[in-house]
């Protein structure tokens, strides 16, 4: 019989629900590497990126109660950590993604066939982009987000998270060929 | 629709998690972080425990109020002083019980939710006291019922009270809850 990817370590949540220390740390080690990655990208910074994961785990731990598998529990303790490392960037005033000063609707999305590239002059091209590029390059291309999510983790409209995509995903190209 | 470039990267993204954190030191502090807010609410209305002597406390209520109509006939047929201050006994709680129905309704550390399960099991008090009440409209003795009412709403104040206080004491060690998930 199938399983449903929803239920993924269900035995191992429903046991940290109940406050299972040992369940708990298994979970944690499952998740810390994948939700370490997704801290780093958003924030850059490993001592924000480690505060903001410890905080996610505690919260996530103690809010286990409200996880009810709408999603799996990766998506969902995921979107802890991006949201958190929304509102840590926000107390830091560091630019969320917006442009407004720049802001302007193509009326047609570039569509440039671009080939594969290699996977590491990709991820030197990400490290220069500028926050707000590299955010919601993130988001879109390795977090998996679809603009609609997007808008609703940065507070934008989807079509700015589109527009503003494939701005960063041109700056990204243009980088990446001088590498 | 999705380029080359971007399926080749979403391909590839688990090349992109190259990063390791020292997993135990930070599994160490999450832990005291655990500990220290294990003291958790215990939600009163959710213990079958408190729901059985809630339960218990009416039966008993109700026992003795029908036990007692059943064995006095009416010593206060047409009404008179007694009943007017049992009604203004009966009315001050009543005002108190509002009030803190009400503090409960509007606290921001409660979820919907936790709310409505709570607000249910006040309305079940609520239906328990109404009953006690039309057998006061039948003008029984008025010590006795008044004696059950004001346990009633004891009872109910109460228990709005130590779920106010729980919820405050919890407030304390935990001063960061603001988001939904």
């Amino acid at each position: 019989m199938k399983t449903d990817i929803r239920f993924t370590h269900r035995e191992l949540v429903e046991k940290s629900k109940s406050g299972d220390r040992n369940s708990q740390h298994q979970l944690y080690g499952l998740y810390v590497d994948a939700m370490y990655n997704v801290c780093i990208r958003m924030l850059d910074i490993r001592e924000d990126a480690e505060d903001v994961l410890q905080d996610s785990f505690v919260d996530a731990f103690n809010n286990l109660r409200h996880f009810k598998y709408e999603s799996t529990f990766g998506a969902w303790l995921k979107r802890i950590v991006i949201n958190k490392s929304i509102n840590h960037l926000k107390v830091k005033r560091v630019p969320i993604a917006t442009m407004e000063d720049h802001e302007f609707y193509l009326t047609e999305e570039p569509n440039e066939q671009v080939e594969a590239m290699d996977i590491q002059k990709v991820k030197t091209g990400i490290a220069q982009l500028p926050t707000g590029y590299r955010q919601i390059i993130s988001l879109y291309l390795i977090e998996g987000y679809d603009h609609g999510e997007i808008g609703e983790i940065l507070g934008i409209t989807s079509s700015t998270s589109k527009s503003q995509y494939h701005r960063a995903k041109k700056r990204l190209i243009d980088i990446i060929k001088t590498l | 629709m999705m380029d080359n470039f971007e399926k080749h990267i979403r391909e590839n993204k688990a090349l992109f998690d190259e990063h390791h954190v020292d997993r135990d030191k930070l599994w160490n502090q999450i832990e005291n972080r655990l500990e220290a807010r294990k003291p958790r609410i215990v939600r009163l209305w959710s213990s079958p425990l408190v729901k059985l002597a809630a339960s218990i406390l009416l039966v008993l209520g109700m026992g003795t109020t029908i036990g007692f109509f059943a064995q006095n006939p009416d010593p206060y047929p047409d009404g008179g002083l007694a009943n007017k201050e049992l009604l203004d006994i009966d009315m001050h709680y009543k005002i108190l019980v509002s009030h803190q129905v009400q503090l409960v309704k509007n606290h921001p550390n409660l979820t919907e939710s936790d709310k409505a399960e709570f607000l249910s099991f006040i309305d079940e008090l609520d239906q328990e006291y109404d009953v006690l009440r039309l057998e006061m409209d039948k003008n029984l003795d008025n010590e006795i019922v008044l004696e059950a009412i004001v346990q009633n709403y004891k009872k109910r104040i109460e228990l709005i009270e130590n779920l106010l206080k729980q919820i405050n004491d919890s407030k304390k060690s935990n001063d960061d809850y603001g988001y939904t998930l």
